[in-house]
């Protein structure tokens, strides 16, 4: 396990070395990163057990072909060794011969309490020792899709990643006629509707510890800044500010303060909140931009130090920094072209926004570093609102490549492309920590 | 109506002549059930105020729901150059005629939802359909119509009159519009 880190480590060092351009970024992550090989074979399983034992193995697989930090070994592969019939004694020599690094062995078995039994441990296999030690999930009506996503979750850390696989993503959709916020996996699966109003609600953005989410809603003829206990059975509704028309709220990283955009003075201007937790209570707010122009869609840097945002004071629409407190302001994108919603990384390393260039929009990736700027979707179409995945590698925005507006995400080197929603048209979508 | 009364009068007449001049008009067939039920003295009473007295303007305007209002579209849309609030010149002709309404009808009160056509990115559009509202309602404060009256919002470009993505679209989507939402 150590060794595989520091192969990775050892890859972004390279990578940082080379000092320029999209090809360069492009090379490290697909030919600079070398994969671990991961052996994922069948789930040893009672005849009871089939369909859940089908369910979760190809939940799991899904979820592990997505990180691009393990390499799946071809099916084929399993054929030429014998078949793994105890999960807590592999042949680790067999499974050594056709280039297995890690190995995931489970079983699902019937409890005798009821339900099932889903045992798995998780091997290094040329040092012949488990990587994480034998896990039981007991489990009797438990989503079967979140047993798997927990599991990925848990092989994540071992890695010293941040887990993904259980995280939620809230959208707004128009399915069920008006803009209403829903919620879904991070795959797409288990689409939800959130909130029940006549009118629209929108720009939902999660509080750092995912339980929260800020939103706009298009209640009693305004539009406020209201929080929302997602996961609370009350669901208190907390209003944040309705004076004026409130629009992208974004949380600070310790989930003390929502920046968002409000017309409360007259003009756009971007405000930071006081927001006191258990129950939600909001304090003081401040005013941070003062100008004539549009100020809209802060985001902040992951330390909580600066706020990038959407301004077009100086007569373009363009993305700037400053400081948490205000002031300090710097411009960081640059031409004629429309720019906005801009979204700091977890990491810290990169901003993602969207700019429009003959008409096509498209999201770009300005590294704070190097201040350089690249290209990250190709799609002829309009790629828009772009937030980050919890660990920093996916970006989830909206495209309406098929036609319609949808939500997709893509890998930071601009792979892996994904449509998540089909449903009526859905946009502005945020994933949670 | 009138026919069915006038119907009902011949038949009542009849009847009455029948009763005076018994011997003379022997089969005269019965009054039809119909024109039984037809009270002559009630079709009179609600024909009367009608003619009299017509409803004026204000009381017709009182008489109809909100969603009748509204269906009559009689508040005209103003249209906006791209990626701009200002109020073009021929919006302001249409918004003198929409103050005119509103300066007839006293009690309305509007709301005016200004949109954005699809080149704007969704976050932006937001503030920048707000912008064409309220250039719109400072035109109408301009014109004589009270603060109280008038409430703005901004639905950006999630709601598009033209699904199109044409010139002609986007200069159709690019709007404040108005909804009547007292009276």
């Amino acid at each position: 396990m150590k060794k595989h880190a520091f192969v990775r480590i050892a890859g972004l060092l390279l990578a940082a070395g080379c000092a320029s351009a999209q090809q360069d970024f492009n090379m490290r992550i697909t030919e600079g990163m070398p994969a671990v090989s991961f052996a994922l074979p069948p789930f040893v399983s009672s005849a009871a057990a089939k369909t859940e034992a089908a369910e979760i193995y190809s939940v799991l697989e899904a979820d592990i072909k997505y990180t691009r930090i393990f390499e799946l070994l071809p099916k084929s592969y399993y054929g030429y060794i014998r078949p793994l019939l105890d999960p807590n004694n592999p042949d680790f020599k067999e499974w050594e011969s056709i280039q297995t690094n890690v190995l995931f062995a489970a079983r699902i078995e019937d409890d005798p309490a009821g339900g099932f039994v889903f045992a798995w441990v998780l091997y290094d296999v040329k040092s012949k020792r488990p990587i994480i030690a034998p896990r039981r999930y007991q489990y009797k009506d438990k989503n079967l899709r979140y047993l798997a996503h927990a599991t990925a979750d848990e092989i994540m850390k071992a890695y010293g990643e941040k887990p993904i696989f259980t995280s939620k993503i809230a959208f707004v959709s128009n399915r069920d006629k008006n803009e209403e916020l829903y919620l879904m996996d991070y795959d797409g699966a288990n689409q939800i509707r959130l909130l029940y109003n006549q009118v629209n609600d929108s720009n939902p953005a999660w509080d750092p510890e995912g339980k929260r989410l800020a939103y706009s809603s298009w209640q009693n003829l305004a539009v406020g800044v209201y929080i929302l206990d997602v996961f609370e059975k009350a669901r208190t509704r907390v209003p944040v500010s309705l004076k004026g028309q409130n629009y992208t709220p974004a949380w600070s990283p310790d989930g003390k303060k929502l920046a968002f955009a409000s017309s409360m003075s007259g003009n756009h201007e971007i405000y930071v909140a006081d927001i006191e937790a258990n129950p939600t209570r909001v304090g003081r707010i401040k005013q941070l931009t003062f100008n004539p122009g549009i100020d809209i869609a802060p985001s902040w840097s992951p330390n909580g130090r600066e706020i990038v945002f959407t301004s077009d004071r100086g007569g373009t629409t363009q993305i700037y920094i400053m400081d948490a407190e205000g002031g300090n302001t710097r411009r960081i994108s640059f031409g004629a072209n429309h720019h906005d919603a801009p979204a700091w990384s977890p990491n810290g390393d990169k901003i993602v926004y969207v700019a429009r260039v003959d008409n096509v929009f498209d999201l770009y990736l300005y590294n704070i570093r190097s201040g350089q700027i690249s290209k990250l979707t190709e799609i002829y179409a309009r790629n828009e609102s772009p937030a980050w995945s919890p660990d920093g590698r996916h970006i989830l925005f909206t495209s309406n490549v098929s036609g319609s507006s949808q939500i997709h995400t893509i890998d930071v080197d601009g792979r892996n492309l994904r449509k998540l929603t089909s449903q009526g048209e859905n946009k502005l979508a945020d994933w949670s920590n | 109506m009138r026919k069915i009364s006038m119907l009902a009068l011949v038949c009542l007449l009849a009847v009455s002549l029948g009763v005076s001049c018994k011997a003379k008009t022997k089969p005269t067939p019965p009054p039809s059930p119909q024109a039984q039920e037809q009270p002559v003295v009630e079709q009179v009473k609600e024909a009367v105020p009608a003619e009299s007295a017509p409803l004026s303007e204000e009381e017709l305007f009182l008489k109809k729901t909100l969603d009748e209002i509204n269906k009559e579209r009689v508040l005209k849309m103003v249209r906006f150059d791209y990626d701009k609030y200002y109020i073009r010149d021929e919006a302001k002709l249409t918004l003198e005629d929409n103050a005119a309404w509103l300066k007839k009808f006293t009690t309305a009160k509007i709301l005016i939802e200004g949109h954005c056509d699809e080149r704007g990115t969704e976050e932006y559009n937001l503030a920048l359909g707000e912008k064409r509202a309220k250039s719109t309602m400072e035109y109408l404060l301009s014109l004589g119509i009270p603060a109280e009256r008038m409430r703005i919002i901004s639905y950006g470009k999630s709601q598009p009159l033209d699904m199109a993505h044409d010139e002609t679209a986007w200069a159709n989507n690019r709007r404040a519009q108005f909804l009547v939402i007292e009276k």
